[in-house]
């Protein structure tokens, strides 16, 4: 690919689109070139869609050659989670009992992307059944470990793992990952990379595999925060076939404003390696240049708890054919063979307790970050595990994850970029968590941070 | 020393067993004793709450007519 067009955010390549000095079929084309190449390198991909995305590629062209503009979007590829539907090509979730699932509709994500002009590449590898199953090492994904461009010796993080790998690695723009607890921010931190996670709600779910129908988010990949937010305007809105997605309108405005006020937990880098509690300490007075940071403490309450038990109980019943059936036995990670049966033993009445606490934690959490614009925290507890590495995961109650409980138990908005590296040199991150429906807010801070910082324009060194 | 056994714990392994020991081997089940002790623990933390008669659940039901 030519090398000033490698690494340029979606803002800068959207211009070139638009003043027709790129083209979007030349473009599509330099990056099918790319997943082709590099992508089986990463065990980043599980399709390439190339017929599909020359095809849009040239209607793109064809297009805005006639003046039909339609935004940031038009002409620029992307590569989707293969978690959602796309109408003919395989949609793995990336489990082997669904190698050969296929699908005869789009997802809405990729429906409105294609109403953006968006160019879709590639469906990008995850770990099996976006982690929920209780996965405890990177290998568990049919498709393999998915290999972080920083080093190839470690993992991308999960489970939109090949969502972070592609963008890392510069095979897409922007990719499109699910959160359900991490699966956004992790990879997206482990890869020194923008992603957010938005409200619940804000993007419609349907043709997007059900792990947990409560918890399930979709949001972007992206090399900038600002990027984050032209994908999330396009994906977002109302959707009659998911009555969960909200009718709340959305429209990304970058905004540079200053004046913001942070809230920090307490407690929030216990469990951090150091260099991520320096790397923070180094944030926060970066922050203080934009804004007052002000420690705050969150009530007393069971929040990992309560989400996990949502998640737990959810994640079982929405896969209970393949639980009953025994065919979880075909699942690549061993211990995603038998977590699951463990979970049976939840009592119902426990989980409505969580339910019911969720409503209490939402409320309170509210209260408390109302004051603020964002609550600032590391993005991950430490830098990209190893890839023959067992990893802590608040999901098993192994690691610590307040801001990951909170968020994705109330349904928070959060987004993370780099902050900085760790001691054996690879990204580390801050995210940024606001109210609900506060996308922009905790984007203006992303953005921001990121002006006075330059970590989200360094990028690997790739063969 | 041994620590005793949690019966609650005890209790819901055996139903797990029972029901599905014939596919797992006794490594697994071991494992799942484990997480099944983790979450009484976790349920434990969620009892100790105390919640009033008004704290529904926080997901919303609505009565359903399919409209022409």
């Amino acid at each position: 690919m030519s090398s000033e067009l490698l690494f340029k955010p979606v803002r800068e390549l959207a211009a070139l689109v638009r003043a027709r000095q790129l083209s979007p079929v030349t473009l599509t084309e330099l990056y099918l070139d790319r997943l082709e190449r590099l992508g089986p390198k990463y065990n980043a991909v599980v399709t390439i869609t190339r017929a599909r995305a020359l095809s849009q590629a040239r209607r793109a062209e064809g297009e805005i050659a006639a003046g039909r503009y339609r935004g940031a979007l038009h002409g620029i590829p992307y590569g989707a989670k293969d978690l959602l539907a796309t109408a003919g090509t395989l949609t793995t979730w990336g489990a082997a009992p669904y190698r050969e699932q296929r699908f005869d509709f789009d997802a809405t994500v990729i429906g409105k992307l294609e109403d953006a002009g968006a160019v879709l590449c590639a469906k990008l590898a995850m770990i099996e059944l976006a982690g929920g199953m209780g996965y405890r090492q990177p290998t568990a994904s049919f498709t393999g470990p998915c290999i972080n461009p920083w080093d190839t010796g470690v993992w991308t993080g999960g489970s939109s793992s090949g969502s972070g790998a592609a963008v890392a690695a510069g095979l897409v723009p922007f990719a499109i990952g699910s959160e359900t607890w991490g699966s956004i921010l992790s990879p997206a931190g482990y890869c020194g990379l923008a992603g957010l996670r938005p409200t619940y709600g804000r993007v419609s779910r349907h043709g997007a595999m059900a792990l947990c129908w409560t918890l399930d988010k979709l949001g972007p990949l992206a090399l900038t925060a600002d990027d984050c937010g032209l994908v999330l305007e396009a994906i977002a809105g109302a959707d009659s076939a998911d009555p969960t997605a909200s009718e709340r309108p959305y429209r990304y405005e970058a905004a540079g404003r200053r004046g913001f006020r942070f809230g920090v937990i307490p407690d929030v880098t216990d469990g951090c390696e150091e260099a991520v509690i320096a790397n923070f300490r180094r944030s926060l007075d970066a922050l203080a240049k934009i804004g007052t940071v002000e420690e705050v403490a969150l009530p007393d309450l069971p929040f990992e708890q309560i989400t996990r038990t949502i998640l737990q109980v959810e994640a079982v019943s929405a896969f209970e054919d393949l639980i009953e059936s025994g065919r979880i036995a075909e699942l690549t990670a061993p211990e995603d063979r038998f977590t699951p049966y463990a979970r049976e033993a939840i009592l119902a009445q426990d989980y409505l307790k969580a339910v019911r606490l969720r409503g209490v934690m939402a409320r309170e959490i509210d209260r408390v970050i109302s004051r603020f614009d964002a609550l600032v925290a590391p993005g991950r507890i430490n830098e990209a595990p190893r890839l023959g590495q067992e990893f802590r995961s608040a999901i098993r109650a192994t690691a610590k994850d307040v801001m990951g409980a909170v968020g994705n138990g109330a349904g928070l908005p959060a987004v993370c970029v780099p902050n900085g590296v760790g001691a054996r040199g690879l990204p580390t991150s801050l995210q940024f968590m606001g109210r609900a429906w506060e996308e922009n807010r905790v984007l203006d801070a992303a953005r921001a941070y990121q002006s006075l910082t330059d970590w989200h324009t360094r990028h690997p060194k790739l063969d | 020393m041994p620590e005793t056994p949690n019966p609650e714990a005890v209790a819901l392994f055996a139903l797990v067993a029972n029901r599905y020991g014939g596919r797992l081997t006794t490594e697994q089940l071991d494992e799942i004793k484990k997480m099944v002790e983790g979450q009484v623990e976790a349920a434990r933390a969620l009892r100790a709450v105390r919640l009033s008669n008004a704290d529904e659940p926080f997901q919303t039901f609505t009565a359903y007519r399919s409209e022409p």
